[in-house]
């Protein structure tokens, strides 16, 4: 491991996947990515003797030789992720596909940095990178130094977005590739809206997914964020999403994952206003030998803040999972109340799932709890409902569709909810069809 | 043709054998009480009859309408018409109670080759059968027995027995952890459900349970073994004198 990461020729062949030279950008934009690159080919990828890393092995990243030539045309229909409606916005290998999408209508902007200027670009320099700092790990800083365009989706004061805007992040190829999708959110003052993020890509193909989000929510805002990964069935996916919350804000995200091979989620929300309330809720559902990581942290950075967490993992075949949940209370952050839960069931003998709470707290008035619990499905409940007539199998089904149930039950959007219900127990069939 | 017929039941746990020789035949219409101390192999009885598989079953046979039970997984023990009506009912979060119900009722109709009932048919057997246990529809909404009182876990017990008309009931411990009030109504659900066709096993500790649903026979159960047999005045004389009088069957121990 010690050896990859030193291998330099690796680190130069991720950088060679992002932009050329040909498309340079605004100084500070030069200035920065050059400013990435350097961080990159300093940090490397995260090791698993890093601490926050310690579960997830990335070495089939730095073994995969990833293409440097750039997929031109893409199949427009592919852009289209069936069962959502609503606006839809397709980012095809990170760059804006204006064939599949149709953009969500005013006051909601939508504005890309390769055509920004004047205000708009004022925007971009101000946002873009102010919370996913290169210096975080390499890969925010891989992200930053190759991402071919950055979309912004702004949500002006005091809107309610009734419909959802789906994003539909699409990763298109033949062999390995990487791509490095950039997005922004930023939400004016005593705004709502739900955001549905899709994450797809081809199967048995190994491709990278390297997503930085940037949400900014103003004061009074409720914002539901909803990320479905459903890539690719050897795709890795890493996403660090970050959320900055003023005061008063109603932050929900829900991170949802059934694709990928090797799947990293990374959740940081800083919660810089009093009186705001951060709900982090995520599922994942996985089989084979699939990977899932869900790392949070939560920033309470001011007083009277509330957070949520609750992670739930269905874990079939050899696949394995991870749950890291960081709070920081910082010192003045009184009133804190956080509560953290993870959950998972094992489906299979050989599905192993990691939990680790990881609490800071420099202030004295706060309420932290945090709750783990791995297993199996239950035999009591699973006894009980063979013995009122449900097979075996039906029995389990019916299990298995109630654990992800409260989790579901938490998205604001009720016809969202049903969407991803619908999905859910689709999926679920999958996992039941593993061997256990 | 008995409903139940075990002959020489043996079972235990993890190499301790625990029924040791029971024998017990059931007819058509009667309702039997097994009485016994604490471990003497009741509850143990109630769930090797359901199919529960941390028991081990070493020896002996048991029929229900004349079928081996015993090769059964407890699905088919329970669309054959098996009925535990369980002693501590398990909460399954996330499970609204119709729904649970409605599933298992067409699981076992559709082991029957009859058609699966629709919402509007369920709905209505339900209401039907609630009133007989004094229960109000936001009840079928709940998750299944999740924060239900006693009580409440208990007629839920009644109500599936109900709903799911099976051929032999067997009721563990239905009184525990119950007032006297909910124990009338309990009691009534489960009088209502007698009937020339179905036969029904009362495992308690109590004789209270009995004054509201009487036996035709009453049983003694102790170390794995009936040792005594009589009609509903035996549950009156072991309330008067507890288990102690009683011999131990010769050629135990």
């Amino acid at each position: 491991m010690t050896q990859l990461m030193s291998n330099t020729s690796y680190l130069q062949n991720l950088l060679a996947t992002g932009p050329n030279s040909s498309t340079p950008g605004p100084d500070w934009l030069q200035v920065r990515r050059e400013e990435a690159r350097q961080q990159w080919l300093r940090a490397g990828l995260p090791a698993i003797t890093d601490e926050q890393w310690r579960f997830t092995d990335l070495s089939l990243l730095a073994e995969t030789s990833f293409s440097t030539r750039h997929c031109a045309a893409a199949r427009a229909a592919e852009g289209r992720a069936a069962g959502l409606d609503g606006a839809e916005l397709v980012l095809m290998n990170g760059k804006f596909n204006a064939q599949t999408s149709r953009l969500p209508p005013a006051p909601v902007r939508v504005t890309f940095l390769a055509q920004a200027s004047g205000a708009e670009l004022a925007t971009f320099e101000k946002l873009l990178g102010a919370q996913a700092r290169p210096a975080h790990h390499g890969l925010i800083a891989l992200n930053s130094a190759n991402f071919s365009d950055v979309v912004l989706v702004e949500v002006p004061g005091g809107v309610a977005v009734e419909r959802p805007l789906n994003l539909i992040v699409h990763s298109v190829g033949t062999e390995p590739f990487a791509t490095y999708p950039r997005i922004l959110l930023k939400v004016g003052d005593n705004s709502s809206v739900t955001v549905v993020i899709n994450f797809t890509g081809p199967n048995n193909l190994t491709y990278l997914t390297n997503s930085v989000l940037e949400s900014y929510v103003g004061t009074g805002s409720r914002v539901e964020l909803v990320k479905i990964q459903r890539e690719g069935t050897a795709a890795i996916h890493i996403g660090s999403d970050y959320a900055h919350l003023d005061k008063d804000v109603r932050f929900q995200s829900l991170s949802l994952n059934q694709g990928g091979l090797l799947v990293r989620n990374n959740v940081t929300v800083t919660l810089a206003g009093p009186g705001s309330e951060a709900t982090l809720n995520g599922l994942s559902m996985t089989a084979g030998r699939q990977h899932v990581d869900n790392h949070t942290m939560l920033d309470h950075a001011r007083d009277h803040c509330e957070s949520h967490e609750l992670y739930k993992s269905l874990l079939a075949g050899r696949s394995s999972g991870t749950f890291t949940g960081k709070i920081l209370v910082r010192p003045g952050s009184q009133k804190t109340d956080a509560k953290q839960t993870s959950k998972a069931v094992l489906l299979s003998s050989q599905a192993c799932m990691n939990s680790q709470p990881q609490l800071e707290i420099y202030a004295d008035d706060v309420k932290c709890t945090h709750g783990s619990t791995n297993g199996p499905l239950d035999e009591e409940q699973l006894f009980y409902l063979r013995a009122r007539g449900l097979a075996y199998n039906q029995a389990r089904a019916m299990l298995t569709v109630a654990f992800a149930g409260d989790v579901l039950a938490r998205v604001w959007q009720p016809a969202l909810r049903q969407t991803l219900e619908d999905m859910v127990v689709t999926e679920l069939h999958r996992l039941e069809r593993e061997e256990f | 043709m008995s409903i139940l017929e075990i002959k020489d039941l043996r079972a235990g746990i993890a190499g301790r054998e625990i029924l040791r020789g029971v024998n017990l035949t059931i007819a058509p219409g009667e309702v039997h009480a097994i009485m016994g101390p604490n471990g003497s192999g009741k509850s143990t009885l109630a769930q090797v009859l359901a199919g529960r598989d941390t028991y081990t079953v070493t020896g002996g046979t048991v029929r229900l309408n004349g079928r081996d039970l015993l090769d059964l997984s407890p699905e088919e023990r329970a669309c054959e018409g098996l009925f535990l009506a369980f002693q501590y009912p398990v909460e399954i979060p996330g499970v609204s109670t119709s729904y649970f119900l409605k599933a298992a009722l067409n699981a076992v109709r559709k082991y029957h080759g009859e058609p699966e009932l629709d919402a509007m048919d369920f709905l209505k057997l339900m209401k039907q059968k609630m009133k007989l246990l004094d229960m109000d529809a936001g009840f079928l909404s709940r998750a299944v027995n999740e924060g239900f009182s006693g009580g409440e876990k208990k007629r839920n017990e009644i109500l599936q027995m109900a709903v799911l008309d099976p051929k032999l009931a067997v009721l563990d411990e239905t009184d525990s952890g119950l007032d006297i009030d909910a124990l009338r109504i309990v009691a009534g659900g489960v009088n209502s459900l007698r009937g020339a066709d179905r036969g029904i096993l009362v495992v308690t500790h109590y004789q209270r349970l009995l004054n509201y649903i009487v036996p035709d026979y009453v049983h003694v159960l102790r170390d794995g073994q009936i040792i005594k047999s009589g009609d509903k005045n035996l549950a009156l004389e072991l309330e008067a004198r507890g288990y102690g009088w009683l011999e131990e069957p010769a050629g135990v121990h």
